[in-house]
């Protein structure tokens, strides 16, 4: 910092006289009061909002166990309720005609 | 520290006539900060409000009341750097000849000692003012913060949590692109 200028002189002295030129103001007499206000405004929103938000969470919760039990109703249309997958596909693939089984299998099986 | 730790602690837990006494301790000091960050006295309550207020919801987090002083300037700068954004625009200070013609006013009013010592402070001001145009908002905040606030750059380094080379070169930067707009004013406006 020992090569500062002349110009950086000015310019300290320039923020220096702008701290004098510039004191601190005073607060007016309603600058409490406002305050207090907006507190009071903000925190009724965040009060809202957070009756919003646990409204909407327990409607969802509410939401979620419904469906939950909707979807552990068994439904008719579906046929068997216990076949499986698996089942389904054997039901579908006898083995008399098994596609699913490889060529050299089947060769196997015909010789039978 | 202009109050001591109890009060902090007990404002932290709501209390409202400790939270006053912490706002009353404070207010001139944060008031005279921003009038000197956002350079527009009309709003320069509303801004210290909006302080006030966010120190009043998130003083819960703060942890040690220590460090309360460099975290209240923190709210403070944030509150005028958010201010700053918002207004964004630059305004075209046509400081010279404005503060000639303001001066000559002055003169002509054959103004007392008191209306010309307003004047100089007014152009001082201004003057301020349009240099700081030469650089980012942020980067007049911190100017202001270091050159006219007086804060030590260990202070900066709590507000800002950045390490004290990083804020050294920043200020640095700043500081020399003022520096040559301060120059080109001087060569415009000649000697003398």
């Amino acid at each position: 910092m020992s090569m500062r200028g002349n110009e950086d002189e000015k310019l300290d002295a320039l923020f220096r006289a702008y701290r004098d030129a510039c004191p601190d103001p005073e607060a007016s007499a309603n600058f409490m009061p406002t305050l207090w206000a907006r507190i009071d405004s903000r925190q009724t929103f965040l009060f809202s909002f957070r009756r919003m938000a646990n409204a909407f969470v327990t409607a969802a919760v509410a939401l979620s166990i419904a469906l939950g039990v909707y979807m552990t109703i068994p439904r008719s249309s579906a046929g068997s309720p216990s076949e499986t997958y698996v089942e389904a596909l054997a039901e579908a693939n006898p083995l008399d005609n098994p596609d699913i089984v490889s060529p050299a299998a089947r060769v196997e099986l015909n010789a039978r | 520290m202009l109050v001591d730790f109890e009060l902090i602690k007990r404002a932290q837990n709501k209390d409202s006539a400790a939270f006053n006494e912490v706002v009353l301790a404070y207010r001139k000091r944060i008031l005279g900060t921003i009038s000197r960050l956002i350079a527009r006295s009309e709003d320069v309550e509303d801004v210290a409000q909006e302080v006030f207020l966010r120190l009043y919801f998130s003083l819960d987090q703060l942890r040690t009341p220590e460090v309360f002083e460099p975290w209240l300037y923190r709210l403070t700068v944030n509150a005028a750097f958010d201010y700053l954004r918002k207004q964004r625009r630059r305004q075209e200070f046509r400081m010279s000849d404005l503060s000639e013609q303001q001066v000559l006013m002055a003169d002509a009013n054959a103004g007392s000692k008191v209306e010309h010592e307003e004047q100089t402070k007014k152009k001082v001001r201004e003057s301020v003012d349009s240099l700081l145009g030469a650089v980012s908002e942020a980067d007049r905040i911190l100017l202001m913060l270091k050159e006219v606030e007086g804060l030590s750059l260990k202070e900066l380094e709590q507000i800002y949590k950045v390490n004290e080379n990083a804020l050294k070169v920043r200020l640095f930067r700043a500081r020399q692109r003022v520096l040559k707009a301060f120059g080109a004013r001087g060569k415009k406006e000649g000697p003398g």
